[in-house]
């Protein structure tokens, strides 16, 4: 089991296996995000339905066997990270005063260099480590050779944190989520302008849209700027007011007051009837003479997105996209049927039969020419007390992801033995970088250190030159 | 408009001219094609500047718009994201001058350009409330900038598919000798890779925060930002195999080739599943 867990395939098949059931779930209508195509995908495929239903493809992200496989996941990291413990800041294995093995070690590197030096041991010890401190390599470890001294200088060392850091992050991210899901909440709530709605989740708090507005771009119908006016009251106290928009939420003790949406429940507090030249405004459910008409009428309801839906007359949406009013007659010998009077389209006219049925008529002698309607402020309501804690694992796996990928280790074994007056030199050097990657940068440095070290050709080294790296 | 779309024509006409140099100096042992693919590319990414500078001009006529860049729209992404995929090649090709990679890289920056001349409308329209913040300015810049990067390393694969075909085969032809060796050509994808993946990651990490302070949630499992952590997963797969099982070659260059299909599928799919994210197909 302990193989199974920590084996990179197994890994690999979490992965992928989380990965395909992401995209899967982008292709199925979901019913936390689109519950109307989700409803129509059910009616139009019910075989597929209940096969999707079982497995809870329509509510994929929070089904149990993909919370299960992102649990098994970071059990999984966590389980290879405590048989993995993380590095030490120290290069432990450095630290050991084992120099065959370190002699060994250096002769097995894919780089190496040998050159000459002027210096007597000591000092070309001392220099060479000062060198390589100029360059940024960290001093890690030295100790004495069978013949001379060697040390072990790193730099770039903080990469090996990057896997650790990158993996340990994925359990702090999902720990949010799980936060979130625990103590968090989330709600809409739809207020009429002037109204007040208590939360469901806090429901001491009380809220109060004072006033809604939305601007449109000039001659479209598609929204520049809306905003509530908000107050929240706690028992009758002002806990606080702000002006919302999209992208500028209310903040109450991490409970956010979001700007959603908008739209018309159907509610109006007047209309305005032209009749030629002559305006008539009339206040809902209020009788008033038409100016200019014999017709005494009372507008009583409002469709915002007029539709016929089984010959009867009702709203396509929440939306002001086709605003219809009834208007109702009275007084006057003949008895007159409701009418239906459309803002956009002031030709239009449909009469109202008893039984609710629609049918078209010839236009009246006044049209609508205005609707004052009110409107609703969607306020989403949002506490999610592991956005910061998510928000630190995304840091952390983007910081451990740099460090993993953008840092790249680099180890030299360097060797000084003496060799009369003087000394021989041996470096070898490894990165975490491809050995072609690091092929020129080790020359260079090399070249630095032999530069410093008060080279002679004319010396010859007691000891052949390093083997190859197999 | 007249302006911008001069332009942008011309920066296609000097990509399609800089794609045909390429290919000449593929097939030919001639330098001097290398040179004219890059100084003809180098006008186009200026022509092409022009045309992003002119438009962003008429978008800042709204004054709702002042100060963000225009990319709300699908000619306005897909023009920045090829401008991207070519200034984006201009570096790398000036630091590597590999030259010959121009030939897989450019035709996807001409047919980006073309792509958003033809088919994309290129009126300028007032943003929604929703992207009427300055995250709107870092947020798609950031991912597009990666997306470029990613677009630059999918030619580098196609080019060591090729090579290692040509390898392969018992009659190279002029091609293998002409384009750089496998192991260039794997360290190069690499590298592009790397440098992208942490770019795109903080793309991603950058709009849950924007998600957060507009709609109240820092993930959401909507379709793009989905597939974007889908395509973060198949680079990091990439990365974790390359680091770890030391994946080389072929094998490595289909896994990153995958993730660019998921780029791909994210830029211009996703748009046609996505209601918070559709504004690039008009449907947000």
């Amino acid at each position: 089991m302990t193989k199974l867990f920590r084996s990179v395939r197994f890994n690999i098949f979490l992965g992928a296996a989380i990965t395909l059931a992401a995209a899967v779930g982008t292709l199925i209508p979901q019913l936390g995000e689109a519950p109307e195509k989700a409803a129509a995908f059910q009616g139009a495929h019910p075989q597929w339905s209940r096969l999707f239903d079982f497995f809870g493809f329509f509510d994929l992200y929070h089904a149990w066997w993909f919370m299960g496989l992102l649990g098994l996941m970071a059990l999984d990291i966590v389980l290879c990270q405590l048989w993995s413990p993380p590095p030490q800041f120290a290069c432990e294995e450095e630290a050991s005063s084992r120099s065959s093995r370190k002699e060994a070690t250096l002769r097995r590197n894919p780089h190496q260099a040998l050159f000459a030096s002027r210096l007597p041991l000591e000092r070309a010890f001392a220099q060479a480590q000062r060198g390589l401190a100029a360059q940024g390599y960290r001093i890690a470890a030295d100790f004495a050779t069978p013949a001379g001294a060697a040390f072990v200088a790193t730099k770039h060392g903080l990469q090996r944190w990057g896997s650790y850091l990158a993996h340990i992050a994925f359990v702090v991210i999902l720990a949010g989520a799980l936060v979130k899901g625990i103590f968090g909440f989330v709600e809409m709530v739809p207020v009429m302008e002037g109204r007040s709605q208590a939360l469901q989740h806090k429901p001491q708090w009380e809220l109060f849209v004072d006033k809604f507005s939305v601007k449109y771009y000039d001659g479209t119908r598609e929204p520049k700027d809306f905003a509530s006016r908000l107050r929240v009251k706690q028992g009758g106290a002002l806990l606080a007011q702000k002006t919302i928009r999209v992208n500028a939420p209310l903040d109450i003790q991490g409970v956010r007051f979001y700007q959603a949406t908008w739209g018309a429940g159907g509610d109006f507090r007047s209309v305005t009837l032209k009749a030629g030249d002559v305006f008539t405004e009339l206040p809902r459910h209020a009788r008033r003479r038409i100016a200019g008409t014999p017709f005494e009428v009372e507008a009583d309801v409002m469709m915002p997105n007029f539709t016929a839906e089984d010959g009867g007359p009702a709203t396509a949406s929440l939306d002001l996209d086709n605003p219809a009013v009834r208007f109702i007659f009275h007084g006057g010998a003949r008895k007159i049927r409701p009418l239906w009077l459309f803002e956009n389209d002031p030709q239009h006219c449909l009469v109202e039969g008893e039984d609710g049925a629609l049918t078209h008529a010839p236009k009246p002698p006044f049209e609508l020419a205005a609707i004052d309607p009110v409107l609703f402020s969607g306020i989403q309501v949002a506490y999610d007390p592991g956005y910061k804690i998510v928000l630190a694992g995304s840091g952390l796996w983007l910081i451990g992801t740099i460090m993993l990928f953008y840092l790249h280790r680099r180890r030299l074994w360097v060797i000084v033995e003496p060799q009369g007056g003087a000394s021989c030199v041996s470096v070898g050097g490894w990165s975490s970088r491809g050995a072609q990657d690091f092929e020129a940068e080790f020359g260079l440095l090399m070249e630095r250190l032999r530069a410093e070290m008060e080279p002679r050709s004319d010396l010859a080294l007691s000891r052949n030159p390093l083997p190859e790296a197999s | 408009m007249m302006m911008q779309m001069m332009l942008i024509k011309s920066a296609l006409a000097l990509y399609a001219a800089a794609t045909g140099m390429a290919l000449t100096y593929l097939f030919s042992k001639d330098d001097k094609w290398s040179l004219w693919m890059l100084r003809l590319l180098g006008i186009g990414v200026l022509c092409h500047l022009g045309s992003f500078g002119a438009r962003q001009y008429l978008f800042w006529q709204i004054p709702e718009n002042r100060w963000f860049f225009s990319i709300n729209s699908f000619f306005g992404a897909l023009s920045f994201l090829a401008l991207a995929v070519a200034a984006a090649f201009f570096v790398i090709e000036r630091e590597h001058r590999l030259g010959i990679l121009g030939a897989f890289v450019l035709p996807c920056a001409a047919l980006g350009t073309g792509a958003a001349v033809i088919f994309a409308d290129p009126a300028t329209r007032g943003l929604p409330p929703a992207l009427q913040s300055y995250w709107m300015n870092i947020h798609p810049m950031v991912l597009m900038a990666a997306y470029a990067m990613f677009g630059n390393a999918f030619g580098v694969g196609l080019a060591l598919l090729i090579q290692e075909h040509q390898i392969k085969s018992r009659k190279p032809s002029e091609l293998c000798y002409r384009l750089p060796s496998i192991e260039e050509l794997d360290n190069l994808n690499y590298k592009i890779i790397v440098a992208a993946f942490p770019i795109l990651t903080a793309g991603i990490i950058m709009g849950g925060v924007w998600a957060y302070e507009a709609w109240g949630r820092f993930w959401g499992w909507d379709a793009k930002e989905t597939w974007s952590l889908v395509t973060a997963l198949l680079y990091a797969g990439y990365l974790h195999m390359r680091l770890v099982r030391g994946l080389r070659g072929r094998k490595a260059v289909y896994v990153s080739m995958l993730a660019f299909a998921s780029v791909i599928f994210t830029f211009f799919g996703v748009n046609y599943l996505s209601d918070l994210h559709g504004y690039l197909s008009a449907r947000g």
